[in-house]
């Protein structure tokens, strides 16, 4: 298992250095002059001129590819343009937000998503399994920020139960930064008023963006499933008399999972992409909203540095669900071997 | 450990599942408890001489003080820091006194070597507050007199110099020195703390870059608090991002203000509500559809002129934007001085657009040719005035494309002619009161490379009394030679200017004591308080 995961892991590096140098092209061949957006709107020619030299963006293409990726590979994004604080402490202070709204979406997503995927392949083509499949092509077809802003209008405006945007109420303050992520540093500070706050914030963001996610693991649960209720074994099981339930739990679910495992692995790029509308309207100050400000103003550096992170933390996912894949069916490992 | 964890997680749960908490009820339960919640934009950066901007001149004026400041609408110019100054004769010697007992928030005195470091660290690090300066003023040339006087000695006369004063803030030396990190004059440390002087303070360790900034009152400001029995203590700025949010965390409770550019279609919704009201001041910022004069067929005054007429004002001012906005003849705000009294506006005349634009196609102007008008995607109403604009003209003709772009793209591409686009839209703000800020630095070809020029617009006589208007200290004669310039250049047509702008800020019932200036817009703290 050892050498199957430093395989996936050395697997992941060309892939990663790929990135890199296609982020560096790519924010060269977008429009907007990053200098001229630093130096402001009263800024004269000269000004602009002597900031592009400060940030080297006047030396040539190849000299600031090279100086590029040598940055990244040290971990150093460099300052961004616009604030011109270090883009490192700045995803510092975003990256948690946008894990913590992810991995709470994705956990909904997979919970709620096999359950369904699970009930209705057990009840195929009944009311149940209907049901399912309408909820599941509805939330791969709802557009996110439409979604986003009905659940303002019901849960917040009009019954009044959730807050509508934001992660914590103003009045509590902030528990001191020790994780980043509001749920563990709540907790820590020993304030549950906090973590309950925090906790009522993430509702709306989090359904919203697992509602996609949820649709995409019923309906491969929901085949999986199907598909593995026509195998012998299954048959045999029925015959040897195991009831419904343990059936369906112990023996088709093990072997119908493998593909949404790997959905999952996929599902969490999707996710932290589609984090960035979420983000914008319930105002969660992650990765999404930094991006959407640093595409407004020009910021390669911050850009670079957001596509690169997400590339990382999508790579680190994916060799985890590899991983997993591996576990739940050994015959992945030895394959890959 | 794994016990008290679990129970924590439990009790949190239950907690969370409580339909009463009280953290869910902001409006209702908790009025009195509850600070200030302003939801407009933060500045990237809290160091306020490395950026200027309209988000950063919340900081500027409530962080930290100036020399002088704007205060009511229309905006006048009062001694802050500076109790007066004097001017030599000739116009180069600037003294300003101190007022005694200013304080920094640290409580060290604010001296006129402190001002003397500020105005230096400025022009050192050379960003865009720096621009009003740098063509007049050396570092070398501002000295302290003594403890309360500053001398500033500018290479050459400059009217404006007084109106741009209030744009630097006076910052703290000895809290800035023990940060500084390679020469940077403390830029990177100053980007999340604050060396101010002002009537709030912030609280660094709470601060989140964009998205979040708290503030205490400081109660040993110089200017003292009798104006106010009751003023705000505790100010949680807490930007919101989308339109949508902010109308509906305004209508519930979750924050006491917007910012001031509420949308139009917002405003009777926001006034309908009982717990908000929207302010309506008229601001200086005028709204301008560009055309690139270097560009054919704008170099062609007749192909000018055909566009002038084509755009429907009245349709856009009183119809799409619902009448909250004032037609704005020049590109001057129709409530600064300078302007002729008798100036007309442009009307929207399609018959005499027809007769303009086939003058200019007979004089061999493109006009036949797709043109360009940027537009700023995330600002809607640079849209909806480029989509009228288009239709308008397709009856004249002229076939306009709408291209989507950004604040920064589109500056960006406006430091030479040939990149900058046929037309673009934006906004021009009150950086400073003076007609200096609009038609001194939109039609005096100095200026050309710099958004603001962005219509590569020249004209010999208009750059002569620019620059005339510019260096004279004579109010009367500086307001005649600003009519002159204005006269020519809005018969040259060089531009579109629609409208000036009324800020429309959405605010609590509870914020009392809103005050608003162009400068600024309205987000000075001082004068507010929260009704229970």
């Amino acid at each position: 298992m050892a050498r199957f995961v430093i395989r996936r892991i050395l697997l992941a590096l060309p892939a990663l250095f790929g990135l890199v140098v296609l982020t560096f092209v790519l924010s060269r061949v977008v429009p907007g002059d990053p200098a001229a957006t630093l130096a402001g709107d009263a800024a004269t020619p000269a000004q602009i001129a002597e900031i592009r030299a400060q940030y080297g963006l006047d030396r040539p293409i190849w000299e600031q590819a090279i100086v590029h990726v040598r940055q990244v590979l040290t971990g150093d994004f460099g300052r961004s343009v616009f604030s011109g604080r270090p883009v490192v402490e700045e995803i510092a202070f975003r990256l948690p937000a946008t894990l913590e709204l992810t991995f709470a979406a994705l956990l909904l997503s997979t919970l709620f998503g096999v359950a369904l995927g699970l009930v209705a392949a057990l009840d195929h083509n009944g009311p149940v399994d209907h049901l399912v499949r309408l909820l599941s092509i509805g939330g791969l077809a709802i557009a996110s920020f439409w979604l986003a802003i009905m659940l303002q209008l019901v849960f917040s405006m009009d019954l009044d139960w959730l807050p509508l945007r934001g992660r914590m109420d103003v009045t509590l303050g902030t528990p001191p930064r020790v994780t980043g992520f509001l749920l563990v540093d709540t907790l820590l500070a020993g304030r549950p008023d906090m973590l309950a706050s925090a906790l009522r914030h993430m509702v709306l963001p989090a359904v919203t963006l697992a509602l996609p996610g949820l649709a995409t693991i019923a309906r491969f649960t929901r085949s999986g499933v199907l598909e593995a209720l026509q195998k012998d074994y299954v048959l045999y099981a029925r015959a040897a008399g195991y009831g419904r339930v343990r059936l369906a739990a112990i023996y088709v679910l093990r072997n119908a999972v493998t593909v949404t495992v790997t959905q999952i692995g996929l599902l969490f790029g999707a996710l932290i992409s589609g984090a960035v509308a979420v983000e914008a309207v319930f105002d969660w100050p992650g990765l999404g909203t930094y991006a959407v400000q640093a595409i407004l103003s020009s910021d390669y550096k911050a850009l670079l540095a957001v596509t690169m992170v997400v590339g990382v933390v999508y790579a680190v996912v994916n060799v985890a669900v590899d991983v997993a894949q591996a576990l739940i069916d050994p015959r992945v490992a030895e394959e890959m071997s | 450990m794994r016990i008290r964890l679990r129970s924590a997680l439990f009790a949190a749960a239950l907690l969370a599942l409580a339909p009463a908490a009280d953290t869910q009820r902001p409006a209702h339960a908790q009025a009195q408890q509850r600070p200030l919640v302003w939801g407009d934009n933060l500045p990237a950066s809290l160091d306020p001489h490395a950026l200027f901007d309209v988000p950063s001149q919340f900081i500027l004026l409530n962080v930290y003080d100036g020399l002088y400041r704007y205060q009511g609408n229309p905006p006048e110019l009062v001694p802050w820091l500076a109790e007066r100054h004097t001017v030599s004769e000739d116009g180069l010697t600037w003294e300003f006194t101190l007022r005694p007992g200013a304080k920094f928030h640290d409580g060290s005195a604010v001296t006129a070597e402190d001002v003397v470091y500020s105005f230096r660290r400025l022009l050192a690090m050379n960003r865009a507050p720096a621009a009003a300066f740098r063509p007049v003023l050396r570092p070398e040339n501002v000295s302290a007199r003594d403890e309360r006087t500053v001398r500033f000695v500018l290479s050459q006369p400059y009217a404006p110099f007084l109106a741009a004063i209030p744009l630097v803030a006076v910052v703290n030396p000895r809290a800035i020195r023990p940060n500084v990190r390679n020469d940077d004059w403390g830029a990177e440390w100053l980007a999340a703390n604050a060396a101010g002087s002002g009537a709030y303070r912030i609280n660094p360790d709470t601060y989140r870059p964009r998205s979040q900034l708290d503030m205490e009152r400081f109660a040993d400001h110089f200017m003292g608090w009798s104006h106010n029995p009751r003023p705000i203590d505790s100010v949680r700025v807490r930007p919101v991002l989308e339109t949508s949010t902010r109308v509906l965390a305004l209508m519930r409770g979750e924050i006491d203000a917007t910012d001031s550019y509420l949308p139009t279609d917002q405003v009777e919704r926001v006034d309908r509500n009982p717990r908000t009201r929207v302010a309506r001041d008229e601001s200086m910022r005028v709204f301008i559809l560009r055309m690139n004069n270097r560009k054919p067929p704008f170099d062609n005054r007749d192909a000018r002129l055909c566009f002038a007429h084509a755009f429907n004002y009245q349709g856009f001012n009183e119809v799409i934007l619902k009448g909250l906005v004032i037609r704005n003849a020049s590109p001057n705000p129709n409530n600064l001085w300078g302007n002729p009294p008798d100036l007309q506006p442009y009307a929207f005349d399609l018959e005499r657009a027809r007769q303009h634009c086939d003058r200019a196609r007979a004089a061999g102007a493109p006009l036949g040719r797709e043109i360009e008008i940027h537009v700023q995607t995330e600002l809607e109403q640079t849209v909806q005035a480029a989509q009228m604009f288009q239709a308008d003209l397709r009856r004249v003709g002229v076939n306009l494309k709408i291209v989507p772009n950004t604040w920064a793209g589109i500056t960006s591409s406006t430091t030479r002619a040939e990149t900058t686009p046929d037309m673009w839209v934006h906004w021009v703000s009150t950086y400073f009161v003076d007609p200096e800020n609009w038609i001194g630095q939109m039609y005096d070809s100095r200026f050309h490379g710099t958004w603001k020029a962005s219509s590569w617009y020249r004209n010999e006589r208009v750059d002569e009394l620019l620059t005339r208007a510019r260096t004279s200290l004579d109010r009367a004669e500086r307001e005649r030679l600003y009519q002159e310039a204005t006269r020519l250049v809005v018969a040259d047509s060089p531009d579109i200017w629609v409208y000036n702008t009324v800020n429309l800020r959405g605010l609590s019932r509870r914020v009392q004591g809103y005050r608003f200036s162009p400068v600024g817009s309205g987000g000075e703290l001082r004068s507010m308080w929260l009704e229970n």
